[in-house]
C-alpha cells in the first residue's frame, strides 16, 4: 500500500502531547526494578564511591558512513522556505549519568524528556520521566537489559545478542529508554513532526533494523514525520567535513547527499536520507536524517514546516533544545539522588582517592582537568 | 547542621531548610570525642549554600507559565531532595568562646571534628547561664528572639562608657530612657542632656498621669527654671564658656580674668556690674569690643540672672537626686551657643562637686553630644571625668560624630539598626566585637531591636527586643498635618 501524503489539519485531541503517556507499564516496571536494584547495594555494602567527574551519556553514538570519493556520490543543495502551515512539533531526548560505583557494580540515573509545541499556541509543554536510579551489577544486568529491550523494542523474543558489559550498559539502556519514548510518541501523535536526537541508523543491538523500520512505519502510518538531528557529526567527504561544504550555501538550505550505500555493513542500515541542514544564519549546521521511505518533496516540506512552526536558534529546533535541557542532569541533581539513596537506603557516598592525583600530583588532572 | 569550614575565628555551617537559624542566634558545636569540648558560635550571616549546578536549575525552571509549562513523572520524588539541597544554607558564624568540661574559655585554638561534632542551637537562657551575668541589680531590657527575658546588671554600667546608637526612629531614646529609669530606680543620680525635650515627661505615664518616678525627675529648662548668677560661678568655668563656647581670643580672655578678679574682690559679681566694668576698664578698644560682644551673648542667653531668687543652686539640685533621681536639662528650643554655655557650666559644676566629694558619682546621658560638646571635652569625659565619677552614655544617630578613640574605649555599645555603609563602618570600630558582626547583624535589625555589645553581656553579642515603657517617651515632634487637622 502506498502511503498518501496528507498534511491536512486533524483533530487535535488525538495529537500528542497529552498530560501523561498512555502506556505507563515501563515506568512502573522501572520503579520496581530501580528500587530492587538499589536494594542489592544494601545487601552488599552500603557505600557508594563517587566518580571524579560525572559521566553523562546522551544516547546513541553516531554510526558514520564513510564517503571515500564514491563516483556516484552526489551533493545537492536545496534552498528552504519556512512553511507556516500549523503542525505540532514533538521532541524526545534522554540522558543518563553515572552516580557512582559500588563494590558490585555501577549506579546510574536515567531520565527522559518529551517537549512539544502545540498547534496555534506559542508555548512549549514538557513531560519529564524520571530520574530513575539503577544499580547495575554483573548479577542483575541481564535482567535489567532484558526488561528494557522487552518494553522498548516491544518484543518478547529472547535477546540473541549477549548482554553488554557493565561499561556499556549506561549507553545501551539510555538508548532503549529513548526508543520506548520514541515509540510512545509515534503511536500517540498524528500529523506531527517528531524530532529525535541522533540519527536514523539501525542494526545495532539496541536498535535492531526491523524494530527501527517498524517504528518509522508506525510514525508514517499516523502521518507523522521523523526528523533526526545529530548535534555532533563526523560526516566527511574525502577528508573534508560535510558540514563545512554547506558554508558556501545561503541559509536556509539543505545539503542532500545521494549515492552512498544504505547498508555499509551486513548489519548496519541507514534508514534515513542523510542531509546537512543549515536552517538559520550562524555558524552551526547539523546532520539531519529524514525517513528514507518519504519522498524527498515530503521530507523537504516537513523541514520547511519545522522552520515555520518552531523557533530555530543556530539551525537547531527549540523543541529539541528544550528536550535536551530538561533531560540533562545537573550536579545538584546528582547530589539529590545520592541523598535519596542515603536517606531511603542508607547508602553513603564516599569519594575514592584520585589515583591520578596520588601518582602525578598537580599533573594528574586527567583529560578534563586542563 | 554540619560543620563545613573554619577560617580564623569564623566557621561556616551547612544548614538545611528544616533547621531554623537566624542572624544573632547562638550555636553550640559539640565535639565529645576527645575532651568533651564545645565551641560557642554566633550566626552573623545566613547565605545560600553554593551547591553545584544551581544556576542551571534555576535558569531551567525559571519559566513563566506562558511560554513553557509541563510536568514531571518523578515517582521516587527526587525533586523533593533537590529542593532540599537548593534551599540549603550556609551559616557564617563567629566563635565567641570555647567550652571545656563546662568551663568557658575565650580561646578557640582547637578544631572540632567535621564528622563527629554535633551542632545545636544554644538558647539565650542557656547562654546567659553559661556566661554567668551578675543579677544583683537587674535591668530588664526586653526579650530575646526565643522570648526569654534579657536582664543586664546595673553594675555593668557603673564606671563605664556606653554608646547607644542607631538610625532615626529605631528606639535609641527609648532604650536610654529605660536605662535612666532603671538607674534612678536603684538610687543612682542621673543627668540627662536632653536635646529634644524627650525626657522631660519621664515622670508621667502614657496616660498623662504622674507615675512612680515623677518626684524623682527634675527638669531644668535653661532661661526658664534654670538660671544662674555670676557669683555662683567659678572663673575657670566662665573662661571656658567665653573661650570655647564664645570663641574669646586669648588677649581678651586675660583682660576678662582681671575684670572678674576685680569684681570678685569687691563681691560685685553681677551681670550689670560686669557690663559696667567692661565699659570703664582701661584696655584696648578691640579688646573692649570683643568683651562686650561676649557679654551681650551671655546676657541674651537668658541663662544668667542678677536676681538671687531666680538663680538655681545646682548643688542643691544634685543633692536632690543623689540618692536616686534624674536631672533632665531640657536643651530644646535652645540655640547652639546657649547650649554650649549651659553644658560648659553644668559639666564644670559637676566636676567641682565630684572633686569635692559632694557627689559620689553621676550617670550622664548625652543625646547628640556633638551638638553641644566642645571637641576637647570628649577625651576629657572618657578619661579624666570618668575618674571623677562621671559615667557617660552617648546617644546618637550619627555614629561618625563620635571619634574612633571613644568607640575603642566604650565598655558597652547598644546598637540599633543602621543601613548606611558609612555609619556601619564608623560603629564597627568598637573594640568589643569584630567589624563583620556589627555590619552584618546591625544591618538587619528590626525597629526596637538592639544588639548588645560589651561588658554588660560579657562580650557575647546578644540581640534583644527592647521592652515597652509606660512613660511618655515620645519626642514632641511638631507635625504639620496633625496640627492642621
Amino acid at each position: 500500500m502506498i502511503q498518501q501524503t496528507q498534511y491536512t489539519p486533524t483533530t487535535s485531541k488525538y495529537n500528542f502531547p497529552q498530560s501523561t503517556l498512555e502506556d505507563t507499564t515501563l515506568p512502573t516496571r522501572f520503579i520496581e526494578l530501580s528500587l530492587r536494584s538499589i536494594k542489592t547495594i544494601q545487601n552488599n555494602e552500603a557505600a557508594l564511591y563517587q566518580p571524579y567527574e560525572a559521566m553523562t551519556d546522551e544516547t546513541t553514538e553516531e554510526v558514520t558512513p564513510i564517503f571515500q570519493g564514491q563516483t556516484k556520490l552526489r551533493l545537492n543543495t536545496i534552498p528552504l522556505k519556512p512553511s507556516h502551515q500549523e503542525t505540532p512539533v514533538v521532541a524526545i531526548d534522554v540522558s543518563s549519568i553515572k552516580i557512582g560505583e559500588t563494590s558490585a557494580g555501577i549506579l546510574l540515573a536515567i531520565r527522559g524528556a518529551i517537549v512539544s509545541k502545540k498547534q496555534r499556541q506559542s508555548h512549549y509543554h514538557y513531560l519529564r520521566i524520571g530520574p530513575f536510579p539503577f544499580h547495575i551489577t554483573e548479577q542483575n544486568k541481564k535482567e535489567i537489559y532484558q526488561l528494557f529491550r522487552q518494553y522498548s523494542l516491544d518484543t518478547l523474543a529472547p535477546n540473541t545478542t549477549s548482554t553488554p558489559s557493565l561499561i556499556h550498559m549506561q549507553t545501551r539502556i539510555t538508548t532503549l529508554l529513548e526508543r520506548w519514548l520514541q515509540t510512545g510518541v509515534a503511536t500517540q501523535s498524528q500529523n506531527t513532526l517528531i524530532l529525535w536526537d541522533g540519527s536514523l541508523t539501525a542494526g545495532t543491538s539496541d536498535s535492531p533494523t526491523h524494530i527501527m523500520m517498524q517504528l518509522l512505519e508506525t510514525a508514517r502510518n499516523r502521518l507523522n514525520t521523523v526528523l533526526a538531528f545529530s548535534k555532533i557529526t563526523r560526516l566527511r567527504l574525502s577528508g573534508q567535513r560535510l558540514t563545512d561544504l554547506i558554508e558556501t550555501s545561503k541559509p536556509p538550505c539543505l545539503l542532500q547527499i545521494e549515492g552512498y550505500p544504505t547498508a555499509p555493513t551486513n548489519t548496519i542500515h541507514f534508514l534515513g536520507n542523510i542531509h546537512v541542514a543549515k536552517l538559520t544564519q550562524g555558524n552551526c549546521s547539523f546532520r539531519l536524517d529524514t525517513d528514507r521511505q518519504l519522498p524527498t518533496e515530503q521530507a523537504v516540506e516537513a523541514i520547511q514546516r519545522l522552520m515555520g512552526n518552531d523557533q530555530l536558534s543556530e539551525s537547531y529546533p527549540e523543541t529539541l533544545r528544550l528536550a535536551h535541557i530538561y533531560s540533562t542532569f545537573t550536579a545538584n541533581e546528582v547530589i539529590a539522588i545520592q541523598r535519596l539513596l542515603a536517606q531511603t537506603h542508607g547508602i553513603k557516598t564516599v569519594t575514592r582517592p584520585n589515583i591520578r592525583r596520588l601518582l602525578f600530583g598537580p599533573y594528574g588532572k586527567g583529560p578534563d582537568g586542563a | 547542621m554540619r560543620l563545613y569550614k573554619k577560617e580564623g575565628n569564623t566557621v561556616q555551617i551547612l544548614s538545611f531548610p528544616t533547621e531554623n537559624a537566624e542572624k544573632g542566634d547562638y550555636l553550640l558545636i559539640e565535639d565529645t570525642k576527645p575532651n568533651n569540648k564545645a565551641l560557642i558560635t554566633q550566626v552573623i550571616d545566613v547565605q545560600f549554600a553554593n551547591v553545584p549546578g544551581i544556576l542551571e536549575e534555576l535558569l531551567r525552571d525559571s519559566t513563566n507559565g506562558d511560554s513553557l509549562n509541563g510536568q514531571d513523572f518523578d515517582p521516587l520524588e527526587v525533586s523533593s531532595h533537590l529542593t532540599y539541597i537548593q534551599d540549603a544554607r550556609l551559616l557564617v558564624c563567629k566563635i565567641r568562646a570555647s567550652l571545656e568540661n563546662g568551663k568557658l574559655s575565650p580561646t578557640s585554638a582547637w578544631l572540632p571534628s567535621r564528622s563527629h561534632s554535633t551542632i545545636k542551637p544554644l538558647p539565650t537562657t542557656a547562654l546567659l547561664k553559661l556566661i554567668k551575668i551578675n543579677h544583683s541589680l537587674p535591668v530588664q531590657l526586653g526579650e530575646t528572639k526565643d522570648e526569654s527575658p534579657l536582664n543586664i546588671d546595673a553594675t555593668a554600667l557603673d564606671g563605664k562608657l556606653n554608646i547607644v546608637t542607631g538610625k532615626k526612629e529605631t528606639g535609641k531614646s527609648h532604650l536610654s530612657k529605660l536605662l535612666v529609669l532603671s538607674l534612678l530606680g536603684y538610687g543612682a543620680p542621673v543627668v540627662v542632656l536632653d536635646l529634644n525635650g524627650e525626657y522631660a515627661h519621664l515622670g508621667y505615664g502614657a496616660d498623662g498621669k504622674k507615675n512612680e518616678y515623677s518626684s524623682r525627675v527634675n527638669v531644668l529648662t535653661p532661661s526658664e527654671n534654670f538660671r544662674v548668677a555670676l557669683a555662683q560661678m567659678k572663673l575657670r568655668v566662665v573662661l571656658n564658656i567665653l573661650i570655647h563656647a564664645l570663641n574669646l581670643p586669648g588677649t581678651s580672655a586675660r583682660e576678662f580674668r582681671r575684670i572678674w578678679q576685680f569684681l570678685d574682690e569687691r563681691a560685685t559679681l553681677t551681670l550689670h556690674e560686669l557690663g559696667e566694668a567692661i565699659r570703664n576698664w582701661r584696655c584696648n578698644q578691640h579688646v573692649r569690643d570683643a568683651l562686650f560682644s561676649r557679654y551681650y551673648a551671655l546676657v541674651n542667653s537668658g541663662f544668667f540672672t542678677d536676681n538671687p531668687s531666680d538663680a538655681v543652686n545646682l548643688e542643691d539640685c544634685f543633692q536632690r537626686v543623689r540618692s536616686g533621681g534624674a536631672l533632665v536639662v531640657n536643651l530644646r528650643d535652645t540655640s547652639l551657643v546657649d547650649r554650649q554655655i549651659v553644658v560648659e557650666y553644668l559639666l564644670g559644676k559637676l566636676v567641682d562637686l565630684l572633686t569635692q566629694h559632694k557627689l559620689r558619682a553621676v550617670f550622664l546621658f548625652a543625646e547628640e553630644a556633638h551638638l553641644y560638646l566642645r571637641e576637647t571635652y570628649w577625651d576629657d569625659i572618657v578619661t579624666r571625668m570618668r575618674h571623677f565619677g562621671v559615667f557617660t552614655t552617648f546617644v546618637t544617630n550619627q555614629p561618625d560624630t563620635i571619634r574612633e578613640n571613644i568607640y575603642r574605649q566604650a565598655d558597652n555599645v547598644f546598637l540599633f539598626n543602621f543601613t548606611n555603609e558609612h555609619d556601619l563602618e564608623a560603629v564597627s570600630r568598637a573594640a568589643k566585637v569584630d567589624a563583620e558582626t556589627v555590619k552584618s547583624i546591625a544591618r538587619d535589625l528590626p525597629a526596637h531591636h538592639c544588639l548588645l555589645l560589651g561588658t554588660a553581656v560579657k562580650d557575647f553579642p546578644i540581640v534583644v527586643r527592647v521592652k515597652a515603657l509606660n512613660v511618655q517617651t515620645m519626642g514632641q515632634t511638631r507635625l504639620f498635618f496633625t496640627e492642621k487637622n
